[in-house]
């Protein structure tokens, strides 16, 4: 007997139709009221979104044994919306996404209007986020209820990965999506010697900042710079197509670019320039410079000299003509670590300093603050800092699901297929 | 040692492994010593290049193309061989051989620029098992992909292979276990970099639609499938996975990735 669409138990056609038609409702709401608004999901409305999610998680654990029950929890719909989740994120890939919903939706054109200008905003994304919650939500709690009634349908082992894969991802979609609501991000700058308390958000409002932070010193180190052959006429690197650079490597003082062997006879990472010579010296302003000897491989002719990119003080800068063509110049040394000294003051009296890098922030009462930005045109002479501050109540349920699932994955690495093994009941 | 040297060993490890998977792969079988010496050869001869370059950098050579390239070569050999080893198929021995290889090759010709720098970001213990436990799922990932285009050809004309469908679900498997480890390694170090462990960056887009395709495989092989729809699902998802390891650059909406370093 065959089985007409829409009659139980459903199967691939009903799971496809199903997150369809949730993508559809999506656009629908989208079209008549516009981007998603994740402040309307801030404390304590997640909660209550939370809340109400375990209540139908606990009402379809209730009817377990009902055939739609039984689909919501199964593969077809987990393949459904994972599968149209995918195609939103394929589109995110390949279009330019707006880093805010754009305002008043009338004005955008239609793709904007669908919410294709900010995907992660958009009704149908945040609705098949909401439902895959759901039915993966219903999948843990269905099979963690039939092992504590049959603990004889599933060996230990398998069970342990299973609900390490899907509680942990679980626990993770809900505290992310929730976060997503109350996390709190603002930038702050900083200048040496000065304190700071204020911090905008990006309309521009002040916002509530239990912290200040004083700034005492900004240090930046720099790589050694590379050299490049560069076209006196069109004043471009050389090759065009594909730039070659000679990295100054006190390990690796020769090398070649085109027709030119090039040797570092002497390199200063820090050198001024007085009376047009070159000198080692740790002023600020102090930039690399190197004496360079540059051989031709055709007509055997030698160039010497220095060369320096300059850094702030254009009088330090030197390249070095090699023929009529031609010139070898310095690029802008890399940045290789920044830090900056600072004090951070609570409302409660407390001084903490610090050391903040880049990969090295510092939480104090729930903030995090990252070392973020400096003046990149004066480098190393930046005379501010600037600072990220970010802070996410829901951290810490993220963490425990990222937790939960890198057991999961361990699991997977060691048992590969076997994971599977004894099936999941459908 | 820089990209000079590079040829010097890449091109006998790449010998080395051509011949293992040629032996491997004959009507006669060889002594298996004759197929594992030449293989472990060229990996300790591979491996060998990426230690003295690291030591030359002074950083991780994880940073560019190029360099991640030279780790894919290596670990699709070394997962070709264990996989030979625990398998026995031959003919996926020759084909990681050749596809090592391959990006061996474009190393080669197209050498990279030597540069010791490594942006401030970059600098974190993350950095080099982030990378690596990617690329080591990338090349797990391959595996399975040729795999299951062997499955399509035969499914042409014959019932699927068991054993075949057997071996790609081992390889997706325990590739997507490492997938997700490389995942979750990177949001922890993104929150202690970026301050979020997860920001829609193109290169984080392009990982969760790739982590989505083998989801749906294995969600397909876990109800016992085995059509041709299922074994579809591995070579497309590694399509995914090239255009999010190779291609993101070339996105629209990837220009402004935090992923870009080179």
């Amino acid at each position: 007997m065959t089985r007409r669409i829409w009659q139980f138990p459903w199967g691939y056609i009903e799971s496809a139709l199903f997150a369809t038609g949730i993508a559809a409702a999506g656009f629908a709401l989208q079209l008549t009221v516009g981007y998603f608004d994740f402040y309307l999901l801030h404390f304590p409305a997640n909660l209550v979104a939370l809340a109400l999610l375990l209540v139908l998680i606990a009402l379809a654990v209730r009817f377990e044994n009902t055939p739609f029950v039984r689909w919501l929890s199964g593969i077809p719909c987990a393949v459904a919306l994972i599968a149209a989740l995918l195609v939103l994120a394929l589109y995110m890939t390949l279009t330019p996404q707006l880093a805010h919903p754009p305002a008043p939706a009338a004005a955008a054109g239609l793709i904007a209007r669908l919410g294709f200008a900010r995907v992660t905003a958009s009704w149908p994304f945040v609705l098949l986020y909401a439902a895959t919650l759901l039915a993966l939500g219903v999948t843990v709690a269905r099979r963690v209820y039939d092992t504590s009634r049959h603990p004889s349908h599933h060996t230990p082992r398998h069970d342990f990965a299973f609900l390490c894969n899907h509680l942990g991802l679980w626990i993770l979609l809900a505290a992310a999506g929730c976060g997503a609501a109350d996390m709190q991000r603002a930038v702050m700058y900083v200048r040496e010697g000065e304190t700071e308390w204020r911090v905008f958000d990006r309309d521009g409002t002040a916002l509530p900042l239990p912290l200040a932070i004083e700034l005492k010193d900004f240090t930046l180190e720099e790589y050694p710079p590379k050299l490049a052959l560069i076209d006196r006429q069109t004043n471009t690197p050389q090759p065009e197509a594909a730039p070659a650079f000679l990295q100054i490597d006190p390990a690796r003082p020769r090398g070649r670019l085109g027709d030119w062997e090039i040797s570092i006879d002497e390199y200063l990472h820090e050198a001024v320039r007085i009376d047009g010579e070159f000198r080692a010296s740790p002023m600020p302003a102090s930039t690399p410079a190197a004496r360079v000897t540059a051989k031709n491989l055709v007509n055997g002719k030698t160039r010497r000299g220095w060369i320096c990119g300059g850094g702030n003080v254009l009088g330090f800068y030197a390249a070095l003509t090699l023929d009529e063509r031609h010139f070898l110049a310095m690029t802008e040394p890399e940045p290789k670590r920044y830090a900056s000294d600072i004090v951070a003051f609570t409302p409660s009296g407390e001084r903490i300093a610090a050391r903040l890098e880049v990969n090295k922030p510092l939480t104090i009462g729930g903030w995090t603050i990252y070392q973020y930005s400096y003046d990149t045109a004066a480098g190393k002479m930046s005379s501010y800092s600037g600072f990220e501050l970010v802070r996410d109540p829901w951290l810490l349920p993220a963490q425990i699901g990222m937790g939960i699932m890198a057991l999961g994955a361990l699991s997977l690495i060691g048992r590969g297929a076997g994971t599977q093994r004894a099936g999941t009941r459908q | 040692m820089t990209w000079d040297a590079f040829p010097f060993f890449a091109l006998p490890a790449a010998l080395c492994w051509l011949i293992a998977g040629l032996l491997a792969c004959r009507a006669r079988p060889v002594h298996r010593l004759a197929i594992e010496l030449p293989m472990l050869a060229g990996l300790v001869l591979f491996a060998a290049f990426i230690a003295a370059f690291w030591h030359t950098l002074a950083r991780p050579p994880l940073r560019t193309m190029g360099e991640t390239r030279l780790w894919y070569a290596f670990f699709l050999a070394a997962a070709g061989h264990l996989t030979w080893l625990r398998w026995r198929d031959g003919w996926l021995l020759l084909l990681t051989a050749v596809m090592a290889t391959a990006f061996a090759a474009v190393d080669m010709l197209d050498p990279e620029s030597h540069s010791i720098a490594l942006m401030p970001a970059l600098q974190s213990f993350f950095f080099v098992p982030h990378v690596v436990i990617y690329i080591l799922a990338y090349a797990l990932f391959g595996i399975a992909a040729f795999a299951a285009l062997a499955q399509l050809w035969r499914q042409r004309t014959q019932p699927a292979d068991t054993h075949l469908f057997a071996f790609m679900d081992e390889a997706a498997h325990i590739g997507f276990g490492f997938l997700v480890l490389g995942l979750l390694l990177g949001a922890v170090w993104a929150r202690e970099a970026w301050g979020h462990y997860w920001a829609w960056d193109p290169k984080e887009t392009l990982a969760f639609v790739t982590g989505a395709a083998y989801l749906i495989y294995i969600h397909l092989r876990a109800q016992g499938r085995t059509d041709k729809l299922v074994a579809w699902t591995l070579p497309v998802a590694f399509l995914l996975l090239l255009l999010g390891w190779l291609g993101t650059s070339l996105f629209p909406g990837a220009q402004g990735s935090l992923h870009l370093y080179s």
